[in-house]
């Protein structure tokens, strides 16, 4: 699926184009009924289960894995890491876009989204994390465009408006290091209000912790899975100074990624040995829980220190999906399987198809824009005018 | 793709735990077992450091009998041949012994009939000592009643020194003597103190003791397993004699309740403070009760014996006037009387949440058995012991109702008519079959057989008149915070025909079905 | 990229402003709230309740609900447990098979209005308010339809109107506050026929049900539900039965909702204020360690150039006075063979002197 250039306006018949174009006419069809007929008529969401995939799903999912852009940016510009320079772009367009969505996706799943400014224009509910998460990730949202626009601006040739942007880069960082603790965090201590409701294995009031150290996972994880797949799918707009770089990226970020996951499975058990759960985990759940726990954090945390170690890329490459993956087990779980466990099977959550629908519609919105992006505006390249104005 | 590698991981996550509820779990392990025997016999040296052992007996009596054992192979007997009922031992000696006593003789058991090739028990520690077991007791107490301490006495041949004994403090021995048999609780009580065994030991003892011998020879005997006595079902099959004859044991017929110990003179008239002497029919109470034991509680004398006019040390500082009155106590005269009224026949009135019958509090209520009594002449304050039967006598008048033409007939309720006509209320029927239920009782009409105390019933918190007043008159607006307790009008009709309907079991009309007592609008 | 320091405080002081706004959160206090002074509230006796479902049938109308698809009167839907549904602001469920009960036990489901509920704590609109009068209200005209107020409340009442596209709402039970404001009484109590629903002050209904328990002691649990579970609610229950069998969670805490978010809300305004500082405090160290780097690479390199430069100009005075020497041999032995070939060559011309007599000299 190799890409040709896409400067020209028509729209080329690949397996891609046809297959993102079926995803996205459904989609919209999907919406349509969505708005028609209520969440009703597309969702499995009943009164007992009022979250399902798209608050699992699109949004903690979506939140975590979007984490790069602030970890990249931290590691760049205030860590002073330059040698991941050429990583930075590609995380914030990820983060951009991964954010966007999640708004997107928000305007599905709540019941009326023209009514989504209401906690910061009408009336503020300042005792409730959600209300934390909302401000947080509207605040973040606003940086990333900021920090995301000198690219617009280098293709839209407005010299001095991105000039000036530019200059806003380690101000954007901190301030976006802020937020993204502060809502990472917060996704996670949403559920600290129910602890009759999660299963006590994923209740823990270290919970905020758990979900903020996990993004800063996911985000470096991320950083090394997309830049894979761009290679494999963009290499052709990659710079020298991006292909030079890529593999120390890999390297570094894998080196990260595996100190980071240690510290969490430390806590993890740390949080297991302070409510005292221990026998928890000799019951089903608890099995399932040492496969999330040993297999999505403790496996990919030895396989990133031996890839680290023998400089072996494809191993780096395959860990971050595997450690991806883990992000995505870990958030269903204290969302949706872990959530209401205590409920008879008859009345447990499956998503429906159409919810399924509107997620992948999502995402393949989301991948549709990246490579849209990535081939006309200077994410893997620098632009010629700007070179080494950084 | 990667897409598809998430959805896979996305939808296997659904379905992997097991997605049952963790209270369904719970409930479908509990089994129920009457010979559940919790070994916790470290306790008495302290905290426990592991969960105590759930045993089984009944599953153990069976598998050593199998293999032609019997109880000795667990249950040694001391120096009289009396079978110790602790484990391999007599007494409990120190906590390691004790220990490894348990352990040497469970596991090595387990382990031989395991290699033996037969079902076995457990051998590693976390599976004896259950954290979470999932057998619970249901073993019921087991007790004589009249009908069983017969069914022993005939087959016993009336040799009644077979299971009962007295002590003897000069000879230290056990001896019988004729005239002084009791209940085995009488002085064997809940734990063992000094010489004299706990109940539990006492009765295990003695009757398994007893059946095992007379099953080796092959005699009629009870049973041996614990279920057999213990279990709710196996108790319902143990044969119940019916009529059974009166144990004679020089009680009384007759006879007034003693109010004075046996060296205490009786007051003069002068100095006379007692309440009137009470005629008490002891051969009647005989045959409402099963056992002696739900009034002579500690001993076969008279309650006065320990429960004295101003309370002694012997009856725990229980006064008599407590000992007869103590309404929450089974033993004393008005809490048995109490607990008759739970009865179906009597809980439509005497159940009512918010009854407070009339009789309770007033004089006529302790007249009821405080009979006025006969005139007597020579100056002495006690009755003759004949003058009870004859009080009694005259005390056995029929119940004398209110004659039919006075009891309204039909009593239409139509002071709320919103939704519902008014009610037709069949009030005669319903006082007529009242009446009919008391009548063959003795306790009901000693105490409401005349005429106007059973429209208390319904008509309460009022003077007993012909003519009681209506429900409105103190009912109205419900939620009064001045009378917090009392129901608004609707309700306390609703309360009181609903409520005894469902406390007497009848079935029709059923509460919910409105139009059975008022057609709607 | 270089700013001055004016600019880089100003911008810090900017974001530190702008880090706060809006993430107010109540400080950690010893403050105990324990209710507002006379609230009302409903006790609610299963020992009384007949299962005739008036209850139901009087919220519908005093709420005008939509007419439900069985009648009212219609008791075989408590063949299976229900649970509040949008237009069912209550329910009564039957219990049957409950041991030592003597017959089918009922419970009414509602909303408790709890002392410091769950849903309040967590709308983010403050879509509910707990009003004085005990009444947990709801406000549809700012709810958003997030569905966190279904996700906190424990005892799982708030439902959703799904199949509405554009006005869905949350739907609860009231306490009829419109009409306890004005001195009525809420619909389900005044239609209850045995008055299993008592309605009163909360502190005269406790009082109550303590009376009760100790006046008939056989008849009740000895508990009033609802007195302390999630730090109190307004709506009190006693039973006849375990209130585990009759379906209410007894494994809830005494804890109140809000006070199990308060330590993470707690941690944002220290995040907000300390994260900027310590990350500009890492910046300025990682600045600094570059700086330091690079200055030590110019004085390395300074270093090396001059060591170089001085090996060089030695190298070349040794090689310029070598070359002076060799050049000085070159001139003595040229001079040494000059002389050698002279003194030669007049040793030649002296030994043939008539040859030439002619001398060009």
């Amino acid at each position: 699926m190799a890409e040709e250039t896409a400067s020209t306006s028509k729209i080329q018949i690949t397996p891609f184009t046809v297959v993102s174009g079926i995803i996205l006419v459904i989609g919209v069809v999907l919406t349509v009924l969505r708005f028609t007929g209520g969440l009703a008529a597309v969702t499995n969401l009943s009164d007992n289960n009022p979250w399902g995939i798209w608050i699992g799903f699109d949004l903690l999912v979506g939140v975590a894995l979007a984490a790069g852009g602030y970890v990249t940016s931290a590691a760049v510009y205030i860590f002073g890491l330059k040698k991941y320079h050429s990583a930075v772009r590609p995380a914030i367009l990820t983060g951009f876009l991964g954010y966007a969505l999640v708004v997107l996706a928000l305007h599905y799943d709540v019941g009326r989204p023209w009514r989504l400014p209401y906690p910061f224009l009408v009336q503020q509910g300042t005792t409730s994390l959600l209300f934390e998460v909302g401000a947080c990730v509207a605040l973040y949202l606003t940086v990333l465009f900021i920090e995301f626009s000198p690219v617009a601006m280098e293709w839209l040739g407005l010299k001095r408006a991105r000039n000036l942007v530019v200059r806003l880069t380690l101000l954007l960082t901190i301030f976006g290091v802020v937020l993204s603790t502060l809502h990472q965090s917060s996704l996670g201590a949403l559920y600290l209000i129910a602890p009759s409701k999660v299963h006590p294995l994923w209740y823990s009031s270290y919970l905020p912790v758990y979900f903020f150290v996990s993004s800063i996972i996911a985000g470096l994880s991320m950083v090394i899975f997309e830049s894979s797949l761009s290679y494999r799918y963009f290499k052709d707009k990659m710079d020298p100074e991006h292909l030079a770089e890529k593999d120390s990226v890999a390297l570094g970020f894998g080196k990260a990624a595996a100190f980071v996951l240690a510290g969490y499975f430390i806590i993890k058990v740390i949080g297991i040995a302070a409510d005292n759960n221990w026998d928890y985990l000799s019951t089903g759940y608890g099995a399932w829980y040492l496969v999330e726990l040993l297999g999505f954090v403790a496996l990919p945390c030895f396989l990133y220190a031996v890839g680290v170690r023998d400089k072996n890329l494809a191993l780096i490459k395959w860990t971050s999906a595997l450690t991806v993956l883990g992000i995505v087990v870990n958030r269903f779980n204290v969302s949706m399987i872990a959530f209401n466990y205590h409920l008879p099977a008859s009345e447990r959550y499956f998503p429906s198809w159409m919810e399924i629908g509107i997620s992948i519609f999502i995402v393949t919105i989301g991948v549709v824009v990246f490579r849209f992006i990535v081939t006309r505006m200077p994410i893997l390249y620098e632009h010629p005018g700007y070179k080494g104005a950084h | 793709m990667a897409a598809i590698a998430f959805l896979a991981a996305a939808i296997l996550s659904f379905g992997v735990p097991g997605v049952q509820g963790v209270q369904q779990e719970l409930d479908s392990m509990e089994v129920m077992r009457a010979d559940l025997v919790m070994i916790d016999t470290m306790k008495t040296f302290g905290r426990l450091e592991r969960p105590p052992v759930v045993f089984l007996h009944d599953k153990h009596t069976e598998a050593l009998l199998q293999q032609k054992q019997d109880c000795n192979a667990c249950h040694p007997a001391d120096e009289k041949g009396r079978q110790s009922h602790k484990f391999k031992r007599i007494e409990d000696s120190d906590p390691k012994a004790v220990m490894d006593l348990y352990h040497e003789g469970c596991i090595t058991c387990h382990t031989e009939t395991a290699t033996a090739g037969r079902k076995s028990g457990p051998v590693t520690c976390g599976a004896c000592h259950l954290k979470k077991p999932t057998v619970i007791s249901d073993s019921q107490p087991m007790g004589m009643d009249k009908s069983l301490h017969y069914r022993h006495t005939k087959t016993l041949e009336n040799k009644c020194e077979k299971c009962h004994h007295v002590y003897n403090e000069q000879k230290k021995t056990l001896e019988y003597l004729k005239g002084q048999e009791g209940s085995c609780r009488y002085c064997h009580g809940e734990t063992k103190v000094e010489n004299r065994i706990a109940a539990q030991q006492a009765f295990h003892q003695a009757c398994i003791g007893c059946h095992q011998q007379r099953l080796a020879e092959k005699k009629v005997s009870g049973p041996n397993e614990c279920s057999r006595c213990h279990s709710l079902e196996d108790q319902k099959l143990i044969e119940v004699v019916k009529d059974v004859p009166r144990m004679e044991v020089n009680q009384p017929n007759v006879v007034f309740v003693k109010r004075l110990q046996e060296n205490e003179p009786p007051p003069t008239p002068e100095e006379n403070t007692l309440m009137q002497q009470v005629p008490f029919d002891h051969k009647a109470h005989e045959e409402f009760n099963n056992t002696c034991r739900v009034c002579h509680h500690a001993n076969l004398k008279a309650c006065v014996s320990c429960h004295t006019l101003k309370g002694d040390e012997k009856g725990g500082r229980v006064q008599l006037e407590q000992s007869m009155h103590q309404s929450n106590a089974g033993q004393s005269c008005i809490g048995c009387h109490n607990n008759q009224k739970v009865q179906p026949e009597c809980a439509g009135c005497h159940e009512n949440i918010y009854q407070k019958l009339s009789g309770d509090t007033n004089a006529s209520a302790c007249l009821a058995c405080h009979m006025e009594p006969m005139p007597v002449t020579d100056g002495s304050t006690q009755q003759p012991a004949e003058l009870a039967a004859l009080m009694l006598e005259s005390r056995k008048k029929p119940p004398t109702p209110y004659p039919a033409d006075k009891i309204p007939e039909i009593v239409d309720i139509g002071v709320l008519t919103n939704q519902f006509q008014k009610a037709r209320m069949p009030h005669r029927k319903i006082v007529q079959a009242l009446e009919k239920k008391i009548q063959g009782n003795q306790l009901a009409v000693a105490y409401h057989g005349d005429s106007g105390a059973l429209c208390q019933g319904c008509h309460h918190n009022s003077v007993i008149a012909e003519k009681p007043p209506k429900c409105g008159s103190c009912h109205g607006q419900p939620f009064v915070e001045r009378q917090p307790v009392r129901p608004g009008l609707i309700a306390a009709y609703h309360q009181q025909c609903i409520g005894c309907h469902t406390r007497m079991g009848i079935e029709k009309p059923a509460a919910t079905d409105c139009t059975a007592c008022h057609e709607k609008k | 990229m270089s700013i001055s320091r004016r600019k880089f405080l100003g911008w810090l002081g900017s974001a530190g402003l702008g880090a706060t706004l809006g993430k107010n959160a109540d400080a950690a206090s010893n403050k105990h709230f324990t209710g507002y002074p006379d609230i009302s509230g409903v006790l609610f006796d299963n020992t009384l309740c007949i299962g005739c479902r008036k209850c139901e049938e009087g919220c519908n109308k005093v709420n005008e609900l939509p007419a439900p698809d069985k009648a009212f009167d219609d008791l075989s839907v408590m063949e299976a447990p229900r649970r509040t549904r949008a237009g069912e602001f209550t329910v009564v469920n039957r219990y049957s098979g409950v041991p030592d009960a003597g017959g089918p036990v009922y419970r009414k489901i509602q909303c408790n209005h709890c002392l410091e509920p769950a849903c309040a704590s967590a709308c983010f609109v403050s879509a509910f308010t707990k009003t004085p009068t005990g009444a947990v209200t709801y406000d549809e005209s700012v709810c958003v339809g997030c569905r966190y107020c279904m996700i906190a409340c424990p005892f799982e009442i708030p439902a959703y109107e799904y199949d509405k596209a554009l006005t869905p709402r949350v739907t609860k039970c009231t306490l009829c506050h419109p009409r306890i404001i004005k001195g009525l009484l809420p619909g389900c109590v005044e239609i209850c026929p045995t008055e299993a629903l008592t309605f009163g002050k909360r502190k005269d209904l406790i009082r109550l049900a303590r009376e009760r328990i100790q006046q008939h002691p056989g008849r009740y649990v000895d508990h009033v539900y609802g007195e302390t579970e999630m730090g109190g609610t307004s709506w009190l229950y006693l039973s006849g039965t375990p209130f585990q069998k009759i379906g209410m969670r007894e494994d809830l805490g005494n804890l109140p909702a809000p006070l199990l978010t308060k330590g993470a809300l707690s941690a944002v305004p220290i995040i907000s204020g300390m994260w900027p500082v310590l990350l500009t405090g890492i910046y300025a160290i990682s600045k600094r360690k570059e700086k330091i780097a690079e200055t030590e690479k110019a004085q390395a390199i300074n270093a090396a150039r001059e060591q170089a430069e001085a090996d060089a100009k030695a190298k070349l005075d040794a090689a310029l006075k070598q070359a002076q020497k060799d050049k000085e041999k070159e001139i003595e032995l040229q001079v040494k063979r000059a002389l050698e070939e002279a003194a030669k060559a007049q040793s030649e011309a002296a030994a043939k002197p008539e040859t030439k007599e002619e001398s060009d000299g």
